[in-house]
């Protein structure tokens, strides 16, 4: 993954200035923490919806996964773990990007952007939150889940798989929202975004195998890239750590978060020119 | 007259919040009789109880302790024909903004028992009457305050209520909007209605009400004509400015000549027993204690100082 | 003062109840139609719901015994009830604006009859699940929906869609009385999101294992979603599938719009 802040470097680079640079970033991802902590009613359903669906899901489908075109899995609760990190981390990314419209709205970030923070330090330290949360996401759905008969096949490496895969997703679905709040600096609008991850994530494999589905609802599933992002993970799960999994895992999140991050960035000189 | 035939009674009316140490006694036994035909005004500083006295009489609020009447109704069992003979206009006039005038008039109309055939021609003469008949298609979310405040009346009229409650009806408006209300309200007492007017503008309950009364603390404190409560306060308020080192032998000299009274920041104020002709005599012994005067004020007694009396505070921006 | 000017005679005209459920009925048809942003989530869930477990659940119809061999067929009933519920719950939500607003007050002020103030908004409630079923109805059409049992059938679907939206409306008119803020909001949704899915919701009860099917077989939500799905699935209508879930929408309405009522009267109390 390139580094956003060595990406674009949009301050003068001397010694003291880019401490200075590491400790803002720091400072704004402890406040952008901060303040997802302060929000537990936007916290908890992405702990607990994920959680509640996996459950319902492993006790509704524990007859579907002897269908042809599932993999060999002992339950569903194996294949439903991939889905149930993406669709958490997808619901819980959204509230760093909502607090920064919120931010544009109350002239919060007008003052940050006055002050001497460097831009870039703002935006990662803004994500950096979210890319904390996401990690903890994932690590707290695998040892939730673990007593009730989970099983990942790439053991402790496989986890890890998944902490960095939750991660990076983390930081690409954070950073879409925040170009999109920077685009629109409303957080309505931001807000109004979120169906669409919602429906990005039934038009997936998140919960059923691609090969079991069919017609149009198939080809859109093949397309997506959610699907190729949730399969990756899942193998990780269900037949253990391969070169072809941590890619998928990886590499889909990778380079959606370098995209994002780039029209981000994009957004935040536009805006900057544009007052 | 039969108390029972007055428009509004209320006797020992009380309403607590919460119960043991929190309790809140919001009304703590108020008692009015209000003559038909009346404006009524009832003022009192914020908190002090005034719209918990109006909710309660409208029939929104349940009381915890004594009885009200209002058009002749009890206002707890009988409270559906106290509504159908009562008209409310509530503080903030909260309307909902996605309706246009028209339509919040027709279903109030509706929710009053008009028959379909009146509804459309109810609200185009109170729009009209209100002066509101150009603008009554659009949503009141694009009103101004004033607006609202002749939309909320109109509302509050559409049944030609005999009994009409008015809490705060020109807060925040601007005084060109206020006298416009202030005629309609004369207006409509010389028609007949019977006004129970809560205000925290002493000019206002002095240009419209008959009779007054104050609450404060939940209690009813003063209660009369302002004529009346003005010659109760009786003597005029002497105000003089000080400097403030010598507020404290100033003080001493002045409360030798009357009562002291609440006044402005910086002032010293006294209610001159002997009236007007003690001005020069206290001028003298503060000269005499070496206290220079800043400022020297003498007024009759206006409401100002009744409520001021009575409550201890004076309202902002009150004026006699 | 004029006195000897007695009140004025007192007028004995009474609201009638209908009138006065209409027109508040009518208010808020019209005003959700002015409120998009809460309006259109209201029809398009259900439709995308449908249409999304239907796609992504393709496969549950090759489990041996399932009841219908169109996954649409088994979806589209939930979706539309879920649809119905929002109905009612959304008519809860109009409710906490009116009451934080004040306008209610002037609602309250009214002499119109209280159930009136209960009835009006079910009303409403009512016909806009009788809408959102009729458009899932159609999506679910194009995109390969069959009901099994003619018009009879799919009847029963708008029983049991008008049966949700009633009790929808009786819970988020209750809570909204009791709380008077977004709290209620929070607890309509969450309460009745756990219900309906803790049911026969995704598969059938005989394919399920463990706490599920615990859950699912004593909650009478199940009896519900089974009455719906009568006209779209292959098993003959039978009086023994459907009385469970006409007693179910029954009772639980009457409970929840007694609730609301009752809830009301307690709104001057404090």
């Amino acid at each position: 993954m390139t580094s956003p802040v060595a990406a674009a470097p949009l301050t003068p680079t001397r010694a003291p200035a880019q401490t200075s640079v590491i400790a803002q970033t720091w400072a704004l991802s402890v406040r952008s923490i901060q303040s997802l902590l302060r929000q537990p009613s936007l916290v908890i359903p992405s702990l607990i919806f994920p959680l509640f669906f996996a459950a319902l899901g492993t006790s509704s489908f524990s007859r579907a996964i002897e269908l042809p075109g599932f993999p060999a899995v002992d339950s569903y609760l194996d294949f439903a773990l991939a889905g149930a990190i993406v669709q958490g981390i997808l619901f819980g990314s959204t509230t760093g990007a909502t607090a920064l419209a919120t931010d544009i709205e109350n002239g919060f970030f007008d003052r940050l952007l006055a002050s001497p923070s460097t831009r870039t330090g703002i935006i990662v330290g803004r994500m950096a939150g979210g890319m904390a949360y996401g990690a903890f996401q994932t690590l707290f759905f695998v040892l939730v889940l673990l007593p009730f008969g989970l099983t990942i096949k790439g053991g402790v490496g496989g986890v890890i798989g998944l902490m960095v895969s939750g991660t990076i997703l983390a930081l690409a679905i954070g950073a879409l929202m925040s170009a999109m709040a920077l685009i629109t600096g409303s957080s309505e609008a931001v807000q109004g975004a979120f169906p669409l991850l919602f429906i990005a994530l039934f038009f997936s494999s998140a919960f059923f195998p691609r090969e079991t589905m069919s017609g149009i609802y198939g080809t859109l599933a093949d397309l997506n890239p959610v699907s190729h992002l949730v399969e990756g993970m899942r193998d990780l799960v269900i037949e253990g750590v391969s070169a072809s999994a941590l890619a998928r895992a990886i590499l889909v999140p990778g380079v959606l978060a370098v995209i994002s991050i780039a029209v981000s960035l994009r957004a935040l000189r536009h805006r900057l020119g544009a007052s | 007259m039969v108390e029972s035939a007055l428009p509004i009674v209320a006797d020992g009316l009380q309403r607590h919040f919460g119960s043991g140490d929190d309790i809140v006694k919001a009304v703590d036994g108020v008692d009015l009789q209000i003559q038909p035909g009346e404006i009524f005004g009832f003022l009192g500083p914020n908190g002090a109880g005034k719209s918990t006295t109006v909710r309660m009489l409208t029939t929104l609020l349940r009381p915890t302790g004594g009885t009200g009447r209002v058009a002749g109704f009890d206002i707890v069992t009988e409270a559906d024909s106290v509504r159908r003979n009562i008209g409310v206009a509530l503080q903030d006039a909260a309307i909902d903004p996605l309706m246009t005038g028209n339509e919040l008039l027709r279903l109030q109309a509706v929710l009053y028992g008009f028959p379909k055939a009146q509804h459309h021609q109810r609200a185009g003469e109170l729009l009209e009457r209100v002066g509101l008949t150009a603008a009554g298609d659009r949503r009141v979310g694009t009103y101004s305050g004033g607006m609202r405040r002749r939309l909320d009346l109109a509302l509050s009229l559409i049944h030609e209520p005999s009994v009409l409650f008015l809490d705060e009806p020109t807060t925040g408006l601007d005084p060109m909007s206020r006298i416009s209300l202030w005629e309609e309200i004369r207006r409509l007492n010389n028609d007949g209605t019977t006004v129970l007017l809560t205000t925290q503008y002493l000019e206002e309950a002095d240009q419209l009400a008959e009779r007054i009364a104050i609450i404060d603390h939940g209690v009813i404190v003063r209660k009369g004509r302002p004529t009346e409560l003005k010659a109760e306060v009786g003597s005029p308020t002497l105000f003089v400015t000080v400097d403030e080192s010598s507020h404290q032998i100033a003080t001493g000299l002045l409360a030798k000549f009357g009562d002291l009274r609440p006044s402005p920041e910086g002032s010293l104020g006294v209610g001159l027993h002997e009236g007007p002709s003690a001005v020069s005599n206290v001028v003298r012994e503060l000269d005499d204690a070496g206290i220079t005067v800043g400022n020297l004020e003498l007024r009759e007694p206006s409401l100002d100082d009744v409520f001021a009396e009575a409550t201890g505070y004076r309202l902002e921006g009150a004026e006699s | 003062m004029r006195t000897g000017q007695a009140v004025r005679p007192i007028d004995t005209r009474r609201t009638p109840h209908s009138a006065a459920a209409v027109g508040l009925a009518k208010r808020s048809i019209v005003n959700i139609t002015r409120l998009p942003s809460a309006f259109l989530p209201s029809v398009i869930m259900p439709v995308f719901q449908s249409i999304a477990f239907a796609g992504t659940f393709f496969a549950i119809i090759q489990i041996p015994g399932f009841p219908t061999d169109r996954s649409i067929n088994w979806f589209l009933p939930l979706g539309t009830l879920m649809g119905a519920g929002f109905a009612g719950i959304g008519i809860g939500f109009s409710t906490i604006r009116d009451l934080e607003t004040g306008f209610y007050d002037r609602i309250r002020l009214t002499p119109a009859p209280r159930t009136a103030l209960i009835t009006g908004p079910l009303m409403a409630a009512l016909i806009r699940a009788v809408l959102v079923t009729t458009i899932v109805i159609i999506v679910g059409l194009m995109f390969g929906a069959r009901p099994t049992h003619g018009p009879g059938g799919v009847l029963l679907l708008y029983v049991a869609a008008a049966g949700i939206a009633a009790l929808g409306t009786g819970w988020g008119l209750g809570l909204a009385f009791r709380f008077r803020d977004m709290r209620a909001a929070a607890i309509m949704q969450l309460t009745f999101f756990l219900l309906i899915f803790l049911t026969d919701a995704q598969t059938p009860l005989f394919i399920m294992e463990g706490w599920l099917e615990s859950a699912a077989s004593i909650n009478p939500f199940t009896n519900i979603i089974r009455l719906a799905r009568l006209g779209f699935l292959d098993a003959p209508i039978t009086w023994n599938n459907m009385w469970g879930g006409l007693i179910a929408i029954t009772a639980i309405s009457a409970l929840t719009l007694a609730f609301a009522r009752r809830s009301l009267d307690r709104l001057s109390d404090s």
